[in-house]
């Protein structure tokens, strides 16, 4: 990041890189390093990750095919699908994850805007952070489940209280990655928007936006994986419809393949809406240049 | 200038006060002696635990209701107390032992029906005994592990059943352990107690996934039902809009519980196989399991085995015991009862 000095740009845009390209650089400029002695993890294969799961998949499927996996304790891997697909088949399935994908969008969508303005205000500002981020890093301490009765009691039974919770679980990654992003911004940075004597609304646009941006987007990414797990919590409180009452009726009943089910569609929708924002995140960050490639 | 603000001060607070107190009398309050209106006012809305949405609808009961039904899905001791304290439930439905916690906890509430069950000598709660607990029968549970839950009815059909087979409290180690979902199941299944209460499916799945090991399922003799009871918060009987709504309510409940009893196959098939998506096997077995209901006229003896309870849990479990009269509302007594066996 040093080289901007070099050629210190007039404002520094988002979604311009302005690093050297790779290749020159290695070439050019590091000529006191032994040469052929590589530090990066070089080039990684586009679907890498899928490695781990199917090395886990594939011992759970040859436990259960020689019985060394009690199925009363976990079932076989085709049972997940054969019990899905029959759930499907009786229309089970669908309504189940559309009503939960309803609660946790607005969950998010509250989540996301309260934890973003919150940490601006925190972090942008001395009397914010005063006010605001001692009140949030308490309330970090404290385990979402045990807030449920008293959520019942202040917002009901409803919709509302079950939104409310969501947003809350989404709430907290927005927040502290946004903020946490934000505090660190490299001071030569503000400093140059300062000799730049760039206004505080360029300032915000050219400094704070491209400083931020990583650390609201990894906030993101928990903060999705957050609402959806906490959709189990909130639909143990009146529900009739949804995934988190498809696990629990099926808990209940002591169904262990329709909680595989259950298991398997948290890990599908977890791991798709996960991509979706790591997707955004590329598209979003194409600038940067890191340790991942 | 001191004494001028403060008397502003003063006049203000009055009217705020004055304002409270004609903000919160709403329409008069119904005494809780008073006959329960037979009008129900329009716009009357009443929140009912359990979900009996099904039943209505198919015993033709949910469109004859001269107010909005709102069923809620809670019916779990636990859970409901909390709805109470939120306001945000009219009418609880689980066994009694929540209703008696719930006064123990400074909660005014009042039963205003009771349903039992016709042929109690099928327990509703049977104990599942862990595969290596070496029990052969309930006498054998002295100096075993037992899941104990204070709060539920699982908790009193423990320490009844201690007492039945004569073993003290301290002869056994009670462990505390909520009983939601199958959590008894699996922790008898891991041998991380020696016996626990079950009740429905999973004894039925207990006894035939875990026989092969050794795990096994026996009947207590001689234990009382625990009732399934519908109970309000006083508040709810002293809104004269809510108390008349109730009363309609109670017989349009009976009547719906009627006509389950009387229509099991297609219960079985529209309740548990379709909405709840289990098989029709354990559907049947679930409904054999509840038996048939009794819904008294008479709460004469239901009272005095209301009693008999508060005084056991409350030496078991160090409260103070109460009356059990307090814990009735009998205005409702024969509501429920009459329309349930009228043709």
């Amino acid at each position: 990041m040093t080289h901007v000095s070099l050629q210190t740009p007039r404002t520094l845009s988002p979604g311009k890189s302005y690093l050297p390209e790779r290749g020159k650089q290695s070439a050019r400029e590091a000529p006191s390093v032994r040469a052929g002695r590589r530090l990066s993890l070089g080039k990684g294969l586009s679907y890498g990750w899928i490695f781990g799961p199917i090395v886990l998949l594939a011992f759970w499927s040859l436990g259960s095919a020689l019985d060394w996996i009690d199925p009363r304790i976990l079932p076989a891997p085709w049972v997940a699908v054969t019990t899905g697909t029959s759930l499907a088949a009786e229309g089970r399935l669908l309504p189940n994850i559309l009503v939960s994908a309803e609660r946790v969008g607005s969950g998010l969508a509250f989540g996301i805007l309260a934890g973003v303005l919150l940490a601006l205000f925190s972090g942008l500002t001395r009397f914010g952070g005063y006010l605001i981020d001692g009140v949030i890093q308490i309330k970090r301490a404290v385990p979402i489940y045990a807030l449920i009765p008293f959520f019942t009691l202040w917002f009901g039974i409803g919709e509302g209280m079950k939104i409310t919770v969501i947003a809350v679980a989404a709430f907290y990654p927005v927040y502290l990655q946004t903020h946490n992003a934000l505090r660190s911004i490299d001071l030569r940075y503000v400093e140059l928007a300062e000799s730049l004597r760039l206004t505080y609304r360029d300032f915000l646009r050219h400094i704070v936006l491209p400083g931020v941006l990583p650390g609201f987007l990894l906030g993101l990414r928990f903060s999705v994986m957050a609402a959806w797990l906490s959709v189990i919590i909130v639909e143990q409180t009146n529900a009739t419809r949804g995934i988190g009452y498809m696990i629990n009726l099926a808990v209940s009943y002591a169904q262990t393949d329709v909680m595989l089910v259950g298991l398997v569609l948290y890990a599908i929708l977890g791991v798709a809406s996960d991509c979706a924002v790591r997707l955004l995140q590329r598209g979003l960050l194409s600038w940067q240049r890191t340790l991942a490639g | 200038m001191a004494t001028h603000s403060g008397g502003l001060k003063m006049r203000w607070l009055t009217a705020a006060f004055l304002g409270l107190i004609v903000a919160s009398a709403r329409a008069a309050d119904l005494p809780l002696d008073a006959p329960i209106p037979d009008t129900v006012p329009p716009g009357t809305v009443l929140r009912v635990g359990g979900q009996h949405d099904l039943e209505f609808t198919l015993a033709g009961e949910r469109d004859k209701l001269p107010f909005k039904l709102e069923f809620a899905n809670i019916s779990a001791g636990p859970p409901t107390i909390n709805a109470f304290h939120a306001k945000a439930l009219d009418v609880g439905f689980s066994n009694d032992i929540p209703a008696i916690q719930a006064a123990w906890l400074g909660l005014d509430v009042r039963i205003v029906a009771v349903r039992l069950r016709k042929n109690p000598e099928a327990p509703a709660f049977q104990f599942g005994i862990a595969p290596k607990a070496g029990i052969a029968s309930l006498s054998d549970l002295r100096g075993k592990k037992i899941a104990f839950s204070p709060g539920q009815a699982q908790g009193s059909v423990v320490l009844r059943t201690l007492k039945q087979y004569g073993i003290r409290r301290d002869e056994v180690e009670l462990v505390e352990l909520p009983s939601n979902g199958n959590s008894y199941l699996n922790a008898l299944a891991a041998n991380l107690v020696d016996a626990a209460p079950l009740s429905q499916i999973p004894i039925k799945r207990y006894a035939a996934d875990y026989a092969k090991d050794g795990g096994k399922v026996l009947a207590p003799y001689g234990i009382k039902d625990n009732p399934l009871i519908l109970w309000v918060r006083t508040d709810t009987l002293k809104d004269p809009a809510k108390a008349a709504a109730l009363k309609l309510y109670l017989a349009a409940w009976a009547r719906s519980t009627r006509w389950i009893d009387t229509h099991p196959d297609q219960w079985v098939d529209t309740w548990y196989v379709k909405d709840q998506g289990i098989s029709a096997e354990d559907g049947r077995f679930l409904e054999t399991q509840l038996g048939h209901p009794d819904i008294p006229q008479d709460w004469t003896q239901v009272i005095r085995d209301e009693q008999e309870t508060i005084d056991f849990m409350a030496e078991e479990t160090g409260r103070k015991p109460f009356d059990a009269t307090k814990l009735f509302d009998r205005r409702f007594e024969t509501v429920a009862g009459a329309a349930f066996i009228k043709p």
